[in-house]
């Protein structure tokens, strides 16, 4: 078996790729059969609980856990001081106290922890810790943060990291532009909002080694971090990560892992649970970074882009995790998917003392490119143009350069998406659409927005993967692949790849995820990676299992190895298929001659040259997307309904259609929440949204018609011609409906989200300087 | 938490236990979630949820009676609440989802007593009376003299809700419920408003009617300046025009994380002209 396979050359009679093959933990998931980490139960179980702290900026004068270690039924109370290695964990700057030591930093830091006989027990004991503060001036704005003289929350200041991108001269573009188009756009602190919330359990068994069962999207690293703070050995802890009821980012950096580590060595080897209520998540989880983006765009009448300059600052809360990334990848995106030849983008992460921001679905790209996206329709507007034949116009092709300068190599299907959409129904007739309301106060708008976001880490950063396979006795294969289910399908998509490759049935593969006592380390399930880092994992495994397969079996047979076929559930000889071997002999032999029956597959992401201060772009791989969205807006409320989406992604070969559909539908439910209702509001570093009573996400009803159109294109690189696609789905859509909405009634949101209030305000104000203008 | 099975069972548990803390225990929809939230945490409470003689919906004497556990899915699937007064059945269909339409009772939602129930601006325009019956006796109290204030209500201590008693729409009363939500399910009313038309012979005319808001101000308020002028000439969209306008200056909202008060204001004349166009589309076109 050639390379081929694997880089996307043969795609013709494909049995398992491409096709829209049932979730492997579909029937475990629909009868509620699955079972999270949470859902397991240990008897002789001790119940964790986390102090968190009372304020977002105090210093911490002295802790006495002596009156709650009194509690009956307390079996521990710990503090920084019960920490045996390294205080602190974090991503890429592990700038966060497992266990506050001297100073709090916003209102989900952990000050203490107990373990108790019940929860109840627990939660008694956390009020009788009594932790003397001295509240300090919070910092909740990030301009006013990077000020002088404002409170330093970190040793080296309040900026955390910059990234920067020029290219061109971004002054002699504006000097040329016949149209210059400035504003500046807020977002909102979006929440991951996960079905499951952070929990798991920790236990030391008998010998020492040490298992945690925790929702993860990279148990590999959480068992180093958990390693650097208990000062362990990484190879006597074992992380148990997969399946994740849902994480988007949220789960991506450490969560409850350390705490449940440092209870489970405080009980005697009993088991510890810990599972954190849906306030407590809201009050210490991660978030999506509010930015405040300043954008300038200069343009030509026949609507060429010529320059376009950003000025990104992202409140990445009390401490870093992964917000120099994250900023990292806005600026790479802020020029869209398109070639502007001057540009000058600049990104700021900044601490405050609101709740951390960090990975989540979009990485920073969502909020950067609702700025040239809106810029755009505005050039659209003014030049009299087409806003898909601007997009088209400045859209860089395969092999063109790209804003940043670099030529993209990867396949690029920005223009086959806007054409897709250009031929929809609903972009054709969007008259008769937008005119066939019910009640003349409702306004309806058809509008299109595009996106680009990267597959793979970027520059800078390890990214690998990595799959066993092996042989069973049962003559079925078993994948070892450590990147986790989080809820998108990667697990199928590895059975499809590896029942490909191997030329057997789908249900002779069993995936094994997230287990780092089975699989090897292969990364995250982040940067829209697993489909094609685990894909070409497998790809890359597969013909070694062959090989090994091929090998005994040409013993067996008494044959080259070159004259063996692999044919159903068993190996012959070329041309005469009576002379065969069965899987279950080929083990038998290998196990007879005590020899492994297990291969592996190792592979790198490919790489560009790093453009310099950019912190890691530009990556090698792109997805791409162009979003149709209709909405109706009440002008008497100002409330939006989105009511039809037509998703249409070039994610290259699509491996499953019906978890390809899954990614467009989600990411669209997803876009219309951060877009019209998702905000967990913050007043001076504390906060106001406090559950899902005011935590606004959609719900089936504001779930509108969803319609999938996907644009391959062939990705050489990639498993199949496969690229990846969870992150995109839900960022065009964002300027879709803000553009949608301008096309119903004639505003342009600056701030997300979009509120009935926000709304009808803009529709007010625009009545009012109508009245004004026409004089009466 | 005791579970009487009877009214007589569960007045004489509250008779023996008036000098705790007992809180009533209905559907649980607002109960439970301020119980997590270490609000309400009595020494006892009553569930009411056994208490099936509590639950019904009969017409008697030209009214129609409710027991107050009758759930929001009773009343939307309710022929004589659908035919008498269907108003009731559209307000019930917009609390909420359908999952607490199934939990939450309509003698909840008065006990709770929150300026934003949903159910109670349309209590208020079917002028509802509300019976409150304790060991000693019962007695009538109309709606409108029944809460005086977010949680505050004139219900004493030993008594119980027992019957909620509405007006029948008449042929020629039409009445509509309209609320602003964050979103269209699961949602608190940013401002919800009720309102009942008697219509009369000629062209649009309109011979009085009620107008009631929620969410703007400490309880349920009674529009009485718009009312006036409901019957003031033919109810036609400039006419709406104007009672809409006026319907801010019988509000008194506040500001909080769900809107500003200015908001609230502008939605109040919002609401009752949608209302309003939406019940006279409907009357034209009857």
């Amino acid at each position: 078996m050639s390379k081929d396979i694997a880089l996307g050359k043969q795609n013709k009679d494909l049995k398992w790729v491409g096709r829209a093959v049932k979730r492997i933990d579909g029937p475990d998931k629909v009868t509620g059969e699955q079972k999270y980490m949470t859902d397991y139960h240990y008897d002789n179980m001790v119940w964790g609980r986390v102090l968190r702290s009372e304020y977002p900026h105090a210093r911490i004068k002295s802790i006495d856990t002596s009156k709650a270690k009194d509690l009956e039924g307390v079996v521990c109370v710990l503090t920084y001081e019960d920490i045996p290695g390294f205080n602190g964990f974090g991503v890429v700057t592990p700038d966060q106290p497992v266990l506050a030591e001297n100073v709090v930093r916003y209102m989900g830091d952990a000050v203490a922890l107990v373990g108790a006989e019940s929860d109840e027990i627990a939660e008694e004991a956390l009020g009788l810790i009594e932790v003397d503060y001295e509240p300090l001036e919070a910092v909740t704005d990030p301009e006013k943060a990077m000020v002088e003289g404002a409170p330093q929350l970190h040793p080296d200041g309040n900026l955390h990291s910059e990234a920067v991108i020029q290219n061109g001269d971004v002054e002699e573009g504006f000097e040329e532009a016949d149209f210059i188009f400035e504003n500046t756009f807020y977002s909102p602190r979006q929440m991951h909002a996960f079905i499951e919330t952070e929990g798991g359990w920790g236990i030391e068994e008998e010998d020492g080694l040490l298992t945690i069962q925790c929702p993860s999207q990279h148990g590999h690293r959480d068992k180093m971090q958990i390693a650097r703070a208990l000062a362990l050995n990484p190879e006597r802890i074992r992380v148990y990560s997969s399946p994740n009821g849902g994480g988007f980012g949220g789960k991506d950096e450490i969560t409850v892992q350390i705490y449940l580590a440092l209870l489970a060595i405080n009980t005697g080897g009993r088991p510890v649970k810990l599972h954190l209520s849906r306030e407590e998540s809201v009050q210490a989880g991660l978030k999506r970074h509010p930015f405040k983006v300043t954008a300038k765009t200069g343009a030509k009448k026949d609507g060429t882009i010529v320059a376009h300059k950003v000025r990104a600052v992202a409140d990445t809360g009390a401490y870093a995790s992964l917000g120099g990334a994250v900023v990292a990848l806005g600026v790479e995106h802020a020029a869209g998917p398109y070639y502007i030849p001057n540009i000058d983008l600049q990104g700021y992460c900044v601490y405050t003392n609101n709740g951390i921001a960090s990975a989540f679905r979009g990485f920073g790209v969502n909020q950067v490119s609702v700025a040239i996206e809106t810029h755009i329709d505005m050039l659209a507007e003014k030049a009299n143009l087409c806003p898909i034949e601007i997009r088209k116009k400045n859209a860089y092709r395969q092999n063109e350069k790209s804003s940043l300068g670099n030529i993209v190599k990867s396949s690029v299907g920005t223009i086959e998406t806007l054409e897709a959409a250009e031929q929809t129904d609903l972009w054709i007739n969007r008259e008769s659409y937008k005119a066939d309301v019910k009640e003349p106060w409702k306004k309806r708008g058809v509008a299109i927005a595009t996106s680009h976001h990267s597959v793979g880490m970027g520059i800078g950063t390890p990214d690998y993967g990595a799959s066993s396979i092996e042989l069973l006795e049962d003559g079925r294969f078993k994948v070892g692949l450590a990147i986790e289910e989080i809820g998108t399908g990667n697990g199928t998509v590895y059975a499809q790849v590896a029942a490909e490759c191997l030329n057997c049935d789908i249900d002779d593969v069993i995936v094994i995820q997230g287990d780092t006592g089975e699989t090897l380390d292969s990364g995250t399930i982040s940067a829209s990676r697993a489909s094609y880092t685990g894909g070409r994992a497998i790809a890359t495994a597969a013909p070694n299992m062959t090989q090994l397969l091929s090998e005994q079996a040409a013993e067996l047979l008494n044959v080259d190895a070159s004259q063996i076929v692999v044919g159903e559930r068993k190996l012959h000889i070329y041309g005469d298929e009576a002379q065969s071997v069965t899987y279950k002999q080929i083990y038998d032999h290998l196990i007879s001659q005590g020899k492994s029956t297990r291969v592996e597959g190792h592979f790198y992401f490919p790489r560009e040259k790093e453009i310099k201060n950019s912190e890691g772009a530009p990556h090698y791989l792109y997805g791409y997307m162009t979003h149709v969205v209709m909405v109706e807006v009440d002008t008497l409320t100002g409330q939006t309904d989105v009511l039809k989406v037509i998703g249409i992604p070039d994610c290259g070969k699509v491996l499953n259609p019906q978890g390809l559909e899954g990614q467009v539908e989600g990411g669209a439910v997803m876009g219309i929440g951060y877009t019209l209702y998702e905000d967990v509001v913050m007043k001076d570093g504390y906060y106001e949204t406090k559950s899902f009573t005011d935590y606004i996400i959609p719900t089936i009803r504001e779930t509108p018609d969803i319609k999938t159109i996907a644009v391959e294109s062939d990705e050489s690189s990639g498993p199949f011609g496969a690229k990846g696609i969870a992150e995109v789905v839900m960022i065009p859509i964002i300027s879709a409906i803000k553009a949608a909405i301008n096309d119903a009634v004639g505003v342009r949101v600056k701030k997300l989200p979009a509120t009935p209030e926000r709304i009808h305000k803009l529709i007010l104000e625009k009545e009012e300087s109508r009245r004004l203008a026409s004089g009466s | 938490m005791v579970s009487p099975r009877d009214t007589q069972e569960c007045l004489q548990l509250l008779n023996d236990n008036i000098d705790s803390d007992v809180r009533f225990l209905a559907g649980g929809t607002d109960a439970v979630v301020r119980m997590k939230d270490n609000m309400w945490r009595p020494k006892l409470w009553i569930n009411l949820k056994d208490v099936e003689e509590l639950r019904y919906i009969e017409e008697k004497d030209d009214y129609i009676h409710i027991g107050p556990m009758t759930t929001y899915t009773d009343m939307v699937n309710s022929p004589l609440i659908q035919e008498k007064a269907p108003v009731l059945a559209q307000t019930s269909k917009e609390v909420g989802a359908i999952q607490l339409q199934n939990m939450g009772t309509i003698g909840g939602n008065i006990g709770t007593a929150s300026p934003a129930g949903d159910t109670i601006p349309t209590l208020f325009i079917l002028d509802a009376h509300i019976q409150l019956t304790s060991v000693k006796g019962s007695r009538l109290v109309s709606v409108e003299e029944y809460f005086i204030g977010p949680g505050r209500t004139v219900k004493e201590d030993d008594e119980i809700i027992t019957e909620i008693i509405v007006n029948k729409q008449k042929e020629n009363e039409i009445a509509i419920f309209e609320k602003l939500g964050p979103r269209k399910a699961q949602s608190i009313s940013i401002v919800n408003c009720a309102v009942l038309l008697e219509m009369g012979e000629g062209n649009k005319e309109c011979l009085g009617g009620r107008v009631a808001f929620g969410s703007v101000g400490p309880t349920i308020i009674r529009a009485k300046k718009c009312e006036q002028m409901l019957k003031m000439g033919p109810l036609d969209e400039h006419k709406i025009e104007d009672v809409a306008d006026a319907a801010w200056k019988e509000v008194m909202p506040i500001s909080d994380v769900r809107a500003s008060a200015k908001y609230r204001r502008k939605m109040a004349s919002s609401l009752l002209k949608r209302g309003l166009l939406r019940l006279m589309e409907g009357w034209d076109a009857r």
